[in-house]
Protein backbone atom coordinates (compact mmCIF):
# COMPACT_ATOMS: atom_id res chain seq x y z
CA UNK A 1 0.00 0.00 0.00
CA UNK A 2 1.35 3.53 -0.93
CA UNK A 3 2.03 5.38 2.22
CA UNK A 4 0.36 8.69 1.57
CA UNK A 5 1.88 12.08 1.94
CA UNK A 6 0.49 14.48 5.16
CA UNK A 7 -1.44 16.93 3.43
CA UNK A 8 -0.58 20.80 5.10
CA UNK A 9 -3.89 22.09 6.76
CA UNK A 10 -5.68 23.43 4.22
CA UNK A 11 -7.87 26.53 5.15
CA UNK A 12 -11.10 24.51 5.02
CA UNK A 13 -14.08 24.88 8.04
CA UNK A 14 -13.75 20.77 8.46
CA UNK A 15 -9.66 21.21 9.62
CA UNK A 16 -8.65 23.44 12.46
CA UNK A 17 -8.39 27.41 11.42
CA UNK A 18 -7.54 29.68 13.73
CA UNK A 19 -8.24 33.62 14.07
CA UNK A 20 -5.08 35.14 14.48
CA UNK A 21 -5.73 37.27 17.69
CA UNK A 22 -2.94 37.17 20.30
CA UNK A 23 -4.78 37.75 23.75
CA UNK A 24 -7.41 34.82 23.38
CA UNK A 25 -9.01 35.52 26.72
CA UNK A 26 -9.18 39.30 25.95
CA UNK A 27 -11.58 38.36 22.96
CA UNK A 28 -14.26 38.60 24.95
CA UNK A 29 -14.63 42.56 25.94
CA UNK A 30 -12.52 43.35 22.78
CA UNK A 31 -15.56 41.91 20.86
CA UNK A 32 -17.95 44.16 22.68
CA UNK A 33 -15.92 47.27 22.47
CA UNK A 34 -15.62 47.21 18.56
CA UNK A 35 -19.12 46.20 18.28
CA UNK A 36 -20.21 49.05 19.99
CA UNK A 37 -17.67 51.26 17.97
CA UNK A 38 -18.87 49.81 14.93
CA UNK A 39 -22.28 51.05 15.88
CA UNK A 40 -21.47 54.30 16.47
CA UNK A 41 -19.85 54.84 13.12
CA UNK A 42 -22.74 53.34 11.24
CA UNK A 43 -24.91 56.34 13.03
CA UNK A 44 -22.33 59.06 11.90
CA UNK A 45 -22.21 57.36 8.29
CA UNK A 46 -26.18 57.63 8.05
CA UNK A 47 -25.99 61.63 8.94
CA UNK A 48 -23.35 62.11 6.55
CA UNK A 49 -24.65 60.19 3.54
CA UNK A 50 -28.43 61.98 3.56
CA UNK A 51 -27.46 65.04 1.18
CA UNK A 52 -23.90 66.16 -0.56
CA UNK A 53 -22.86 68.70 2.15
CA UNK A 54 -21.75 67.83 5.46
CA UNK A 55 -24.24 68.23 8.07
CA UNK A 56 -24.34 67.47 11.73
CA UNK A 57 -27.94 66.60 13.20
CA UNK A 58 -28.37 66.69 17.26
CA UNK A 59 -30.19 63.40 16.36
CA UNK A 60 -27.70 61.51 14.37
CA UNK A 61 -24.69 62.73 16.68
CA UNK A 62 -25.21 59.69 19.61
CA UNK A 63 -23.19 60.26 22.91
CA UNK A 64 -20.34 57.59 23.71
CA UNK A 65 -22.36 54.58 26.05
CA UNK A 66 -21.95 55.56 29.21
CA UNK A 67 -19.65 52.99 31.81
CA UNK A 68 -18.18 50.89 29.08
CA UNK A 69 -17.31 48.52 31.85
CA UNK A 70 -20.14 48.52 33.53
CA UNK A 71 -21.94 47.23 30.61
CA UNK A 72 -19.56 44.48 29.54
CA UNK A 73 -19.99 43.25 33.40
CA UNK A 74 -23.82 43.57 33.63
CA UNK A 75 -23.75 41.61 30.13
CA UNK A 76 -21.48 39.32 30.96
CA UNK A 77 -22.20 38.33 34.67
CA UNK A 78 -26.05 38.44 34.49
CA UNK A 79 -26.21 34.82 32.94
CA UNK A 80 -24.31 33.21 35.41
CA UNK A 81 -26.52 33.95 38.06
CA UNK A 82 -29.72 32.11 37.01
CA UNK A 83 -29.08 28.13 36.87
CA UNK A 84 -30.95 28.12 33.54
CA UNK A 85 -30.51 31.38 31.59
CA UNK A 86 -30.82 29.68 28.06
CA UNK A 87 -33.48 27.38 29.22
CA UNK A 88 -31.61 24.00 27.54
CA UNK A 89 -33.60 22.02 29.92
CA UNK A 90 -36.39 22.81 27.74
CA UNK A 91 -34.78 21.15 24.72
CA UNK A 92 -35.35 17.67 25.32
CA UNK A 93 -36.63 15.45 27.65
CA UNK A 94 -36.55 12.01 29.14
CA UNK A 95 -38.64 10.70 26.37
CA UNK A 96 -37.06 12.15 23.31
CA UNK A 97 -33.57 10.15 25.07
CA UNK A 98 -35.79 7.09 25.32
CA UNK A 99 -37.02 7.13 21.58
CA UNK A 100 -33.67 7.82 20.45
CA UNK A 101 -32.07 4.99 22.36
CA UNK A 102 -29.68 6.25 23.62
CA UNK A 103 -29.79 4.31 26.95
CA UNK A 104 -28.60 1.50 25.10
CA UNK A 105 -25.03 0.58 25.63
CA UNK A 106 -22.76 -2.20 25.07
CA UNK A 107 -22.82 -5.58 26.08
CA UNK A 108 -21.24 -6.62 29.49
CA UNK A 109 -17.72 -7.89 28.41
CA UNK A 110 -16.97 -4.62 26.98
CA UNK A 111 -18.06 -2.27 29.94
CA UNK A 112 -15.27 0.03 31.39
CA UNK A 113 -14.96 0.47 35.20
CA UNK A 114 -15.07 3.39 35.88
CA UNK A 115 -19.04 3.66 33.83
CA UNK A 116 -20.47 1.47 36.37
CA UNK A 117 -22.06 4.40 38.05
CA UNK A 118 -23.45 5.76 35.25
CA UNK A 119 -25.36 2.16 34.52
CA UNK A 120 -28.89 1.11 35.15
CA UNK A 121 -28.38 -2.50 34.95
CA UNK A 122 -27.94 -5.01 32.53
CA UNK A 123 -30.60 -6.98 30.61
CA UNK A 124 -28.96 -9.87 28.98
CA UNK A 125 -25.62 -8.95 29.04
CA UNK A 126 -26.39 -5.83 27.49
CA UNK A 127 -25.82 -2.45 29.32
CA UNK A 128 -28.44 -0.04 30.20
CA UNK A 129 -27.37 3.72 30.66
CA UNK A 130 -29.38 5.24 33.45
CA UNK A 131 -31.00 8.16 31.55
CA UNK A 132 -31.96 10.03 34.76
CA UNK A 133 -28.28 10.45 35.28
CA UNK A 134 -28.02 11.12 31.54
CA UNK A 135 -30.48 13.99 31.67
CA UNK A 136 -28.83 15.90 34.43
CA UNK A 137 -25.31 15.41 32.67
CA UNK A 138 -26.78 16.73 29.30
CA UNK A 139 -28.47 19.62 30.88
CA UNK A 140 -25.18 20.59 32.34
CA UNK A 141 -22.81 20.10 29.05
CA UNK A 142 -25.48 21.95 27.24
CA UNK A 143 -25.58 24.94 29.91
CA UNK A 144 -22.18 24.88 30.05
CA UNK A 145 -21.32 25.15 26.05
CA UNK A 146 -24.06 27.88 25.54
CA UNK A 147 -22.42 29.78 28.05
CA UNK A 148 -18.80 29.44 26.30
CA UNK A 149 -20.69 30.31 22.99
CA UNK A 150 -22.24 33.26 24.87
CA UNK A 151 -18.93 34.67 25.68
CA UNK A 152 -17.73 34.00 22.18
CA UNK A 153 -15.59 31.07 22.37
CA UNK A 154 -14.79 28.52 20.01
CA UNK A 155 -16.26 25.15 19.91
CA UNK A 156 -14.71 22.24 18.28
CA UNK A 157 -16.66 19.23 17.08
CA UNK A 158 -14.53 15.75 17.14
CA UNK A 159 -15.63 13.03 16.19
CA UNK A 160 -13.41 10.17 15.00
CA UNK A 161 -16.55 7.42 13.58
CA UNK A 162 -16.72 7.99 10.08
CA UNK A 163 -20.38 7.05 9.74
CA UNK A 164 -20.91 10.75 11.23
CA UNK A 165 -18.20 12.35 9.79
CA UNK A 166 -20.47 14.35 7.40
CA UNK A 167 -23.18 15.10 10.23
CA UNK A 168 -20.91 16.82 12.65
CA UNK A 169 -19.52 18.57 9.69
CA UNK A 170 -22.57 19.64 8.64
CA UNK A 171 -23.64 20.54 12.32
CA UNK A 172 -20.81 22.82 13.00
CA UNK A 173 -20.91 24.88 9.88
CA UNK A 174 -24.75 25.15 10.78
CA UNK A 175 -23.54 27.08 14.39
CA UNK A 176 -20.57 28.79 12.22
CA UNK A 177 -18.45 26.71 14.74
CA UNK A 178 -15.58 23.88 14.14
CA UNK A 179 -15.45 20.54 13.35
CA UNK A 180 -12.43 18.29 13.70
CA UNK A 181 -13.38 14.41 12.02
CA UNK A 182 -10.17 13.31 9.93
CA UNK A 183 -7.20 11.57 11.63
CA UNK A 184 -5.50 14.21 14.58
CA UNK A 185 -2.36 14.68 14.08
CA UNK A 186 -0.11 14.20 17.11
CA UNK A 187 0.58 17.79 17.94
CA UNK A 188 -2.65 19.56 16.95
CA UNK A 189 -3.52 21.21 20.36
CA UNK A 190 0.12 20.38 22.09
CA UNK A 191 2.64 22.07 19.22
CA UNK A 192 0.21 24.37 17.46
CA UNK A 193 2.29 27.31 17.16
CA UNK A 194 4.79 25.81 15.47
CA UNK A 195 2.65 23.50 12.81
CA UNK A 196 0.61 26.44 12.37
CA UNK A 197 2.31 29.61 13.16
CA UNK A 198 2.73 31.76 15.83
CA UNK A 199 -0.20 33.45 17.66
CA UNK A 200 -2.88 31.01 17.23
CA UNK A 201 -6.12 31.06 19.01
CA UNK A 202 -6.79 27.30 20.24
CA UNK A 203 -10.14 26.00 20.98
CA UNK A 204 -12.04 27.25 24.51
CA UNK A 205 -14.15 24.10 24.24
CA UNK A 206 -13.60 20.66 22.43
CA UNK A 207 -17.18 18.54 22.42
CA UNK A 208 -16.24 15.10 21.64
CA UNK A 209 -19.25 13.14 20.01
CA UNK A 210 -17.48 9.92 20.56
CA UNK A 211 -14.52 10.05 23.11
CA UNK A 212 -12.99 6.50 21.08
CA UNK A 213 -10.77 6.32 17.86
CA UNK A 214 -10.92 3.44 15.33
CA UNK A 215 -9.39 1.24 16.99
CA UNK A 216 -11.62 1.32 20.22
CA UNK A 217 -9.24 3.78 22.51
CA UNK A 218 -9.66 7.00 24.15
CA UNK A 219 -9.33 9.67 21.69
CA UNK A 220 -5.95 11.69 21.97
CA UNK A 221 -7.72 14.68 22.01
CA UNK A 222 -8.86 14.11 25.46
CA UNK A 223 -5.65 13.64 27.06
CA UNK A 224 -4.15 16.72 24.96
CA UNK A 225 -7.52 18.92 26.16
CA UNK A 226 -6.87 17.92 29.51
CA UNK A 227 -2.86 18.89 29.06
CA UNK A 228 -3.87 22.57 27.59
CA UNK A 229 -6.43 23.48 29.70
CA UNK A 230 -9.54 23.22 27.33
CA UNK A 231 -12.79 21.92 28.68
CA UNK A 232 -13.98 19.36 27.21
CA UNK A 233 -17.68 18.04 27.17
CA UNK A 234 -18.01 14.65 25.52
CA UNK A 235 -20.97 11.71 25.14
CA UNK A 236 -19.61 8.76 26.70
CA UNK A 237 -20.93 5.01 26.02
CA UNK A 238 -20.37 2.43 28.28
CA UNK A 239 -16.66 1.13 26.83
CA UNK A 240 -15.42 4.77 26.86
CA UNK A 241 -13.11 5.93 29.51
CA UNK A 242 -15.32 9.44 31.27
CA UNK A 243 -12.38 10.27 34.06
CA UNK A 244 -10.77 13.06 32.08
CA UNK A 245 -13.73 14.84 30.09
CA UNK A 246 -15.15 17.98 32.17
CA UNK A 247 -18.61 17.43 31.26
CA UNK A 248 -19.67 13.72 30.37
CA UNK A 249 -22.54 12.90 29.13
CA UNK A 250 -23.25 8.75 29.48
CA UNK A 251 -25.26 7.87 26.38
CA UNK A 252 -25.31 5.97 23.29
CA UNK A 253 -22.57 7.18 20.63
CA UNK A 254 -23.56 4.56 18.04
CA UNK A 255 -26.86 4.71 16.70
CA UNK A 256 -27.64 7.25 14.19
CA UNK A 257 -30.91 8.00 15.49
CA UNK A 258 -29.12 8.90 18.98
CA UNK A 259 -26.15 11.21 17.19
CA UNK A 260 -28.32 13.06 15.50
CA UNK A 261 -30.22 13.89 18.56
CA UNK A 262 -27.04 15.08 19.89
CA UNK A 263 -25.78 17.44 16.89
CA UNK A 264 -29.25 18.75 17.00
CA UNK A 265 -29.50 19.35 20.73
CA UNK A 266 -25.64 21.34 20.22
CA UNK A 267 -26.82 22.84 17.16
CA UNK A 268 -29.55 24.81 18.96
CA UNK A 269 -27.80 25.44 22.31
CA UNK A 270 -25.11 27.06 20.38
CA UNK A 271 -27.54 29.03 17.80
CA UNK A 272 -29.46 29.97 20.91
CA UNK A 273 -26.70 30.99 22.96
CA UNK A 274 -25.16 33.26 20.11
CA UNK A 275 -28.60 34.94 19.21
CA UNK A 276 -29.13 35.74 23.22
CA UNK A 277 -25.87 37.37 22.98
CA UNK A 278 -26.82 39.65 20.59
CA UNK A 279 -29.74 40.58 22.39
CA UNK A 280 -28.54 41.39 25.29
CA UNK A 281 -25.74 43.79 23.68
CA UNK A 282 -28.90 45.77 22.06
CA UNK A 283 -30.38 45.57 25.86
CA UNK A 284 -27.59 47.11 26.86
CA UNK A 285 -25.07 48.67 24.59
CA UNK A 286 -27.69 51.41 23.37
CA UNK A 287 -28.26 54.19 25.39
CA UNK A 288 -30.49 55.72 22.26
CA UNK A 289 -34.50 55.24 23.27
CA UNK A 290 -34.36 52.95 20.44
CA UNK A 291 -36.94 50.05 21.85
CA UNK A 292 -35.02 47.02 22.85
CA UNK A 293 -36.69 43.72 21.71
CA UNK A 294 -36.81 41.52 23.89
CA UNK B 1 -0.38 32.36 28.05
CA UNK B 2 0.54 30.28 30.79
CA UNK B 3 -0.13 26.86 31.22
CA UNK B 4 0.51 23.57 33.22
CA UNK B 5 0.59 20.52 30.85
CA UNK B 6 0.11 18.16 33.37
CA UNK B 7 -3.27 16.20 33.00
CA UNK B 8 -2.70 13.63 35.71
CA UNK B 9 -2.69 16.04 38.88
CA UNK B 10 -5.93 17.70 39.73
CA UNK B 11 -8.66 19.14 37.24
CA UNK B 12 -8.21 21.55 34.65
CA UNK B 13 -10.27 24.40 36.53
CA UNK B 14 -7.73 23.56 39.71
CA UNK B 15 -4.40 24.38 37.32
CA UNK B 16 -6.09 27.15 36.39
CA UNK B 17 -7.37 28.47 39.57
CA UNK B 18 -4.22 28.03 41.36
CA UNK B 19 -2.01 30.05 38.92
CA UNK B 20 -4.64 32.75 39.01
CA UNK B 21 -4.00 32.18 42.61
CA UNK B 22 -0.43 32.75 42.31
CA UNK B 23 -0.22 35.47 40.18
CA UNK B 24 1.31 33.71 36.81
CA UNK B 25 -2.03 34.56 34.93
CA UNK B 26 -3.34 37.64 35.46
CA UNK B 27 -7.05 37.98 36.39
CA UNK B 28 -7.59 39.56 33.44
CA UNK B 29 -6.48 36.95 31.45
CA UNK B 30 -8.39 34.32 32.82
CA UNK B 31 -9.55 31.76 29.67
CA UNK B 32 -13.31 32.42 28.68
CA UNK B 33 -14.54 29.11 30.05
CA UNK B 34 -13.01 29.58 33.60
CA UNK B 35 -15.99 32.28 35.26
CA UNK B 36 -18.47 29.73 33.67
CA UNK B 37 -16.64 26.53 35.46
CA UNK B 38 -16.93 28.35 38.47
CA UNK B 39 -20.72 28.86 38.29
CA UNK B 40 -21.87 25.72 36.87
CA UNK B 41 -19.31 23.18 38.24
CA UNK B 42 -19.42 19.46 36.76
CA UNK B 43 -20.95 16.47 39.25
CA UNK B 44 -17.69 14.88 39.46
CA UNK B 45 -14.46 16.39 38.99
CA UNK B 46 -12.57 15.47 36.39
CA UNK B 47 -9.21 13.90 37.46
CA UNK B 48 -7.25 11.27 36.06
CA UNK B 49 -8.05 7.94 37.77
CA UNK B 50 -5.46 5.66 36.90
CA UNK B 51 -6.16 2.26 35.31
CA UNK B 52 -5.58 -1.09 37.93
CA UNK B 53 -5.74 -4.36 36.52
CA UNK B 54 -7.35 -6.09 39.51
CA UNK B 55 -6.26 -9.44 39.23
CA UNK B 56 -8.87 -11.13 41.45
CA UNK B 57 -12.33 -11.49 39.97
CA UNK B 58 -14.78 -8.64 41.37
CA UNK B 59 -16.42 -9.57 44.66
CA UNK B 60 -19.58 -7.54 44.18
CA UNK B 61 -21.54 -7.24 41.49
CA UNK B 62 -22.10 -3.09 41.04
CA UNK B 63 -24.28 -3.39 38.03
CA UNK B 64 -27.56 -5.22 39.24
CA UNK B 65 -29.24 -7.09 36.10
CA UNK B 66 -32.66 -6.60 35.26
CA UNK B 67 -35.12 -9.17 35.66
CA UNK B 68 -38.79 -8.57 35.37
CA UNK B 69 -41.78 -10.86 37.25
CA UNK B 70 -42.88 -11.78 33.54
CA UNK B 71 -39.29 -13.50 32.45
CA UNK B 72 -40.65 -16.80 33.78
CA UNK B 73 -43.56 -16.49 30.95
CA UNK B 74 -41.73 -15.16 28.57
CA UNK B 75 -39.03 -17.66 28.86
CA UNK B 76 -42.07 -20.45 28.71
CA UNK B 77 -43.63 -18.77 25.55
CA UNK B 78 -40.04 -18.82 23.47
CA UNK B 79 -39.28 -22.71 24.90
CA UNK B 80 -42.52 -23.92 23.67
CA UNK B 81 -43.59 -21.78 21.06
CA UNK B 82 -40.45 -20.34 19.07
CA UNK B 83 -40.81 -16.28 18.31
CA UNK B 84 -44.46 -17.00 17.39
CA UNK B 85 -46.19 -16.32 14.20
CA UNK B 86 -45.60 -12.29 13.64
CA UNK B 87 -41.62 -10.97 13.33
CA UNK B 88 -41.05 -8.15 15.66
CA UNK B 89 -41.56 -4.97 14.03
CA UNK B 90 -38.92 -2.91 16.33
CA UNK B 91 -39.53 0.25 13.87
CA UNK B 92 -42.76 1.30 15.74
CA UNK B 93 -42.76 2.66 19.28
CA UNK B 94 -46.26 1.31 20.49
CA UNK B 95 -45.39 -2.48 18.67
CA UNK B 96 -46.97 -5.52 20.92
CA UNK B 97 -45.41 -8.74 19.98
CA UNK B 98 -47.33 -11.88 20.11
CA UNK B 99 -45.05 -13.00 23.16
CA UNK B 100 -46.09 -9.30 25.15
CA UNK B 101 -50.13 -10.19 24.13
CA UNK B 102 -49.33 -13.99 25.63
CA UNK B 103 -47.82 -11.81 28.78
CA UNK B 104 -50.73 -9.50 29.45
CA UNK B 105 -53.22 -12.20 28.98
CA UNK B 106 -51.39 -14.57 31.71
CA UNK B 107 -51.06 -11.80 33.99
CA UNK B 108 -54.70 -10.82 33.47
CA UNK B 109 -55.69 -14.50 34.34
CA UNK B 110 -53.20 -15.12 37.24
CA UNK B 111 -55.01 -11.99 38.85
CA UNK B 112 -58.73 -13.03 38.10
CA UNK B 113 -58.23 -16.90 38.93
CA UNK B 114 -56.65 -19.11 41.08
CA UNK B 115 -55.04 -21.87 39.21
CA UNK B 116 -52.22 -23.29 38.99
CA UNK B 117 -48.76 -21.95 36.44
CA UNK B 118 -49.25 -24.77 33.91
CA UNK B 119 -52.88 -24.63 33.45
CA UNK B 120 -53.15 -20.78 33.22
CA UNK B 121 -50.22 -21.54 30.32
CA UNK B 122 -52.86 -24.11 29.01
CA UNK B 123 -55.51 -21.59 29.40
CA UNK B 124 -53.83 -18.27 27.80
CA UNK B 125 -52.91 -20.45 24.67
CA UNK B 126 -56.80 -21.42 24.44
CA UNK B 127 -57.62 -17.55 24.47
CA UNK B 128 -55.14 -16.41 22.22
CA UNK B 129 -56.37 -18.83 19.35
CA UNK B 130 -59.66 -17.97 19.91
CA UNK B 131 -59.01 -14.08 19.34
CA UNK B 132 -57.45 -15.43 16.03
CA UNK B 133 -53.40 -16.00 17.40
CA UNK B 134 -52.40 -18.83 15.52
CA UNK B 135 -49.74 -20.66 18.23
CA UNK B 136 -47.42 -23.15 16.69
CA UNK B 137 -45.17 -25.63 19.10
CA UNK B 138 -42.13 -26.06 18.42
CA UNK B 139 -40.15 -28.97 17.34
CA UNK B 140 -43.93 -30.55 15.83
CA UNK B 141 -43.43 -31.54 12.05
CA UNK B 142 -45.00 -29.35 9.80
CA UNK B 143 -46.54 -31.60 8.12
CA UNK B 144 -49.50 -34.48 9.51
CA UNK B 145 -47.96 -37.94 9.63
CA UNK B 146 -51.15 -39.10 7.93
CA UNK B 147 -51.01 -37.97 4.52
CA UNK B 148 -47.00 -39.61 3.90
CA UNK B 149 -47.30 -41.22 0.98
CA UNK B 150 -47.60 -44.91 1.33
CA UNK B 151 -44.85 -45.60 -1.43
CA UNK B 152 -42.38 -43.89 1.50
CA UNK B 153 -43.02 -46.67 3.72
CA UNK B 154 -42.02 -49.56 1.17
CA UNK B 155 -38.19 -50.80 1.85
CA UNK B 156 -37.07 -51.68 -1.36
CA UNK B 157 -33.91 -53.56 0.35
CA UNK B 158 -36.87 -56.25 1.72
CA UNK B 159 -38.47 -56.34 -1.62
CA UNK B 160 -35.41 -57.09 -3.64
CA UNK B 161 -34.28 -59.49 -0.80
CA UNK B 162 -37.51 -61.66 -1.52
CA UNK B 163 -37.47 -61.53 -5.52
CA UNK B 164 -33.71 -63.32 -4.94
CA UNK B 165 -35.37 -66.27 -2.86
CA UNK B 166 -38.03 -66.31 -5.44
CA UNK B 167 -35.76 -66.31 -7.93
CA UNK B 168 -33.43 -68.93 -6.04
CA UNK B 169 -36.74 -71.58 -5.75
CA UNK B 170 -37.60 -70.52 -9.41
CA UNK B 171 -34.12 -71.69 -10.77
CA UNK B 172 -33.51 -74.81 -8.31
Amino acid sequence: MQRRRRRRPTRRRSLLTFRGIRQASMAAPTLTKGLLGLRQLRAFAVGYSCSGHQYATAASVQTPPPQTADVTDKVMTLPLEKPDFFRVSELFSLKDLFDARVHLGHKKGCRHRLMEPYLYGCRLDQDIIDLDQTVEHLQQALNFTAHVAYRGGIILFVSRRRQFVHLVESTAKDCGEYAHTRYWQGGLLTNAPIQYGPGVRLPDLIVFLSTLNNVFQQHIGIRDAAKMNIPTVGVVDSNCNPCLVTYPVPGNDDTPVAMELYCRLFRMTITRAKDKRKHMELLHGLSAPSTPSS
Amino acid sequence: MAGSRLEKFGTVFSRIRDLVRSGVIKPSERPVWYDVYEAFPPKREPLYVKPHFRLSSRKQESVPEIFYREDDVRAKFYELYGTGPRPLDLSKANFVSTCQRFVEKFSELKSSSDLDDSALFEETGKILLSEGVILRRRGAPPVAPESRDQVLDLKLTDMLAEQQMVDSTQTR
